[in-house]
């Protein structure tokens, strides 16, 4: 090809690479991206679209085509931006193709050519959206798009061509390298430009990033090029070698046409004078008294010879052939049946005589009544006698359709040749040099007028005759029927590959990626969701497993929540039990009210109370909040409240009580939980009170129309807190009509949906509102104002409150 | 809340910002109870906590223990009025070292 037949080429595959680059960067860096779907679909199309105009204008004229690099644009844009603007390129493309043959662009493929431009446009929408998913394929992938899409197109000038296919291969085996190489790099490459831009590995994912589709093409992929291999070297091997059996028949049945022409032609030559000879000769002893030389001149020969009835020459010009007996020899002995009447006429080839074996003669021979007469060329008559008419004898002879038949003297003349080349020799020409090297009646190779040729050669008389075949004519069914062979494959295993890999998609992938779009939706929390693929019994079953498998568990969770719901409901209630609920004691002199409520924020909590009379006079109150909540607060909460309430009843001060409290719960505290406890004992008689607080909120205390404040003493540590420390006794006094609340931090550390605390100063507000009022109003009042103050924010701790009001010696 | 740790010679400060509660307490003793085995001298800085619940207050209760045992030192310093003042009503001021 020429240097710029070259560029062109090369410009026109390197476009679509070009233009990809360019939208590539107009779609992330412009605003060309924000524009919509059908605005960028149609500009790019129309790019595309102009760029294999371009093909067509600068594409290379061939055999009535025109060879280009066209289709790479339209599956560029389909394959890479999307589905309408490919089939926009393809139209423009292949319309603009139609009415390209006005200004002088091959006619021959007009229709195959504009078709196949609008057919690839559509071909790269389908891939991109059934095979690719709108995703990029792989730079191999690309390559094979490209090489497929050229053989459609060729295909596609067969069948447009049908009642010119000779014409027809010409044109395809003229395009198909170029075509299939150009379109597919234009492909190939304008990919790997858009992977790189998109910051892709060109190399093989490891397998485990590898979709299933993506296995699966690649293992397809080679699959399918080895099959393609396999069955297209099988076609090429039989094709081969049944061409070369009709190239050895051809050839052969020519050879043997002319041998058989020059045979019957020396033979006929010789007979004539050998029956002339005889009929002037007339019998054996006749011969012996006339003079054989002068006939032999007169007919033109130099031999003639009689044989008698014993099958000796009695007579010869050849005085020293007398007495000879023709039986004595191979060659002369076929002469015999001359004598017994068998034969009357017999002629042989040009060939070594029995006599002398140096010496070639052809001999003719003719019964007379005693005997027979032969006649012989020598070499020198049988050139003269049969030259002219062999000469010019394959002059109008063809073999197969530019094929032709050679005879050379034995000289290495040629005497006859297709429309009677000059008789040149053949002696220093491949030609002759190949007939010596090989043995006759065998195909080889060799050239002949600068034509490389398959050729064969025998010899008959003292002829040459040589057939020769262009190896191109040979080859051409051959070649022909690889190339159309070789396409198909390509077409058929591509849509196999297509077909295949579409199914595994739909019935494998697609599925799979449902399956755990579901599974997704369950394992965020939605057991109600259901996983329904029935395309197939495997994935029906697989779904049926799945939800069988979601029911059960959520089945079992639904026991065990109403087991659980079930024992808390056991454990709060004996919580409750343990918790006094019976207010009024009635000692016998003295009287007090008292109120308490525990409000757990969980089923079970961690805060209690407690009261008890120890005897008539002595009242023990106390509140407390073991850290943390639910079960394990609850079960730390029965333990305290009964170490507590031993300790007390064993008649123990208060700061004795927890100190000992403390000590017993240290010892057994792997969980490490703590517990606060304000504890008071009231002498009904006095209204004193000795209290002990390990930790606890202070008390609010209010006289009698007076306002509650808060009671502070230096609080000592938590119980369970530390082993061995002391706590410190105080007291104070309650005068009759006073009041003493004591609260757990879920009152005062309340929190509403602002995260703003409930607090103490509230607190105190919502006392002294009532102060007059009954304990068991002033506990619900609290818990109210509480509740009010939260609002919609979730209960956090457990709210317990304990209010007793002295009220002193009962009147009589 | 967030933990944010330096080393200041001998010791490690612990910054712990923000709510210690039930739902902060759990990460707070899974840090302290790897620090406890690898630290002689630790100093916890509430100079950014807002709140400290029991679930917290157990935390540094049993972080003390555990200091007390190995005989290593925990110290707390530059608490915020309202923590100090948890700290008062729990009796947590005589069984700490507060700065």
């Amino acid at each position: 090809m020429a240097p710029e037949t070259v560029l062109q080429f090369a410009l026109a595959t390197m476009l679509p690479v070009v233009a990809t680059i360019a939208f590539i960067l107009l779609q992330r860096k412009t605003r060309f991206g924000g524009l919509g779907f059908w605005p960028q679909q149609i500009v790019i199309g129309i790019v595309f679209g102009s760029i294999a105009v371009f093909g067509t204008e600068f594409g290379i004229n061939a055999y009535g085509a025109t060879m280009n690099v066209r289709d790479a644009a339209p599956i560029v844009s389909g394959l890479l931006f999307g589905g309408p603007s490919g089939i926009i390129a393809g139209l423009i493309g292949g319309i603009e193709r139609w009415f390209s043959v006005l200004w002088g662009r091959g006619e021959f493929t007009q229709v195959g050519c504009s078709l196949a431009t609008v057919a690839v446009g559509f071909y790269a929408a389908a891939l991109r959206k059934f095979m690719f998913d709108g995703k990029k394929p792989s730079w191999v992938m690309a390559l094979a798009i490209g090489v497929v899409a050229e053989v459609l197109h060729l295909t596609l000038i067969f069948v447009t061509n049908m009642d010119a296919m000779k014409q027809a291969i010409m044109v395809v085996r003229a395009c198909t390298m170029p075509m299939l190489l150009c379109n597919g790099l234009s492909v190939m490459l304008s990919v790997i430009a858009a992977m790189l831009l998109s910051g892709e590995s060109l190399r093989n994912k490891v397998p485990e990033e590898r979709a299933i589709a993506q296995t699966v093409q690649t293992s397809m992929f080679v699959a399918v090029l080895i099959a393609f291999i396999a069955t297209s070297a099988f076609t090429f091997l039989l094709q081969s070698s049944l061409s070369s059996q009709q190239v050895d028949e051809l050839l052969r049945i020519n050879i043997d046409d002319i041998r058989t022409d020059i045979d019957q032609t020396a033979d006929a030559n010789l007979l004539a004078i050998a029956r002339k000879a005889a009929e002037r000769i007339g019998s054996v002893e006749a011969a012996k008294t006339m003079s054989l030389t002068e006939l032999a001149h007169e007919l033109g020969i130099s031999e003639i010879d009689v044989v008698d009835n014993s099958g000796k020459i009695v007579v010869s010009t050849f005085s020293d052939f007398v007495g000879y007996d023709m039986g004595s020899g191979e060659q002369s002995r076929e002469f015999l049946p001359l004598l017994d009447g068998t034969h009357t006429e017999y002629v042989q080839d040009f060939q070594p005589m029995s006599y002398d074996q140096s010496v070639l003669r052809k001999y003719a021979g003719v019964a007379i009544g005693d005997g027979f007469v032969q006649v012989s060329y020598n070499e020198q008559e049988f050139q003269a006698q049969i030259g002219s008419q062999i000469v010019g004898i394959t002059s109008n002879r063809h073999v197969g359709e530019s094929g032709s038949v050679i005879v050379c003297n034995a000289h290495g003349q040629v005497v006859s040749s297709l429309n009677n080349a000059s008789s040149e020799s053949l002696e220093n020409t491949d030609l002759g040099a190949a007939v010596k090297a090989n043995a006759p009646n065998t195909v080889f190779k060799s050239t002949y007028d600068g034509t490389p040729v398959f050729a064969m050669y025998n010899r008959t008389e003292a002829y040459l005759v040589i057939a020769i075949i262009p190896q191109a004519e040979a080859e051409f069914s051959r070649n022909t029927a690889v190339l159309v062979s070789s396409f198909m494959e390509i077409l058929v295993f591509a849509a196999l590959f297509a077909v295949i890999y579409y199914l595994i998609k739909r019935l494998v992938v697609d599925n799979i990626r449902r399956i755990n779009a579901t599974l997704g939706e369950i394992t965020a929390g939605d057991l109600n969701a259901s996983v329904d693929v029935r395309s197939n019994e495997e994935f029906a079953s697989l779904s049926d497993d799945i939800n069988e498998t979601v029911a059960a568990l959520k089945r079992a969770i639904a026991e065990a929540a109403a087991r659980i719901d079930a024992e808390l409901e056991y454990a709060r209630t004996i919580q409750r039990s343990a918790l006094p609920m019976v207010f009024q004691t009635y000692p016998p002199h003295y009287d007090y009210q008292i109120y308490a409520s525990m409000d757990a924020a969980k089923e079970v909590g961690g805060d209690f109370y407690d009261l008890y009379l120890l005897d008539d006079d002595h009242l023990v109150f106390l509140i407390a909040d073991v850290s943390g909540k639910g079960i394990p607060a609850a079960m730390f909460m029965m333990q305290a409240k009964t170490i507590l309430k031993s300790l007390a009843e064993a008649g123990l001060e208060p700061d004795e009580v927890l100190t000992h409290a403390n000590d017993e719960l240290c010892a057994n505290n792997e969980a490490e939980m703590f517990v606060t406890v304000w504890m008071g004992i009231l002498d009904l008689r006095t209204g004193n009170v000795k209290f002990a607080n390990a930790g606890h909120n202070p008390p609010a205390i209010a006289h009698a129309g007076g306002k509650f404040s808060f009671h502070v003493v230096r609080p000592n540590l938590v119980l369970a807190g530390m082993e061995g420390i002391p706590y410190k006794l105080h007291e104070l006094t309650l005068q009759p009509g006073d009041t003493i609340f004591l609260y757990t931090d879920g009152v005062t550390e309340a929190t509403d949906t602002n995260d703003e605390l409930f607090g103490e100063d509230r607190l105190l507000l919502s006392l002294d509102a009532r102060e007059s009022q009954s304990v068991e109003s002033i506990c619900k009042g609290v818990h109210g104002d509480v509740d009010e103050f939260v609002g919609d924010a979730p209960q956090f701790d457990d709210i317990t409150v304990l209010a007793l009001k002295y009220v002193g010696r009962k009147d009589k | 809340m967030e933990i944010t740790k330096s080393q200041e010679g001998e010791k490690l400060v612990v910054l712990v910002s923000g709510r210690l509660n039930t739902g902060t307490a759990p990460q707070l003793d899974a840090e302290l109870s790897t620090l406890v085995t690898q630290q002689d001298a630790l100093v916890l800085d509430f100079s950014d906590l807002a709140y400290i619940s029991s679930a917290g207050l157990r935390v540094i209760l049993s972080t003390q223990k555990a200091m007390s045992r190995k005989k290593g030192s925990l110290v707390v310093r530059n608490c915020k009025p309202e923590i100090l003042e948890v700290f008062e009503m729990t009796g947590f001021v005589d069984f700490l070292t507060i700065e």
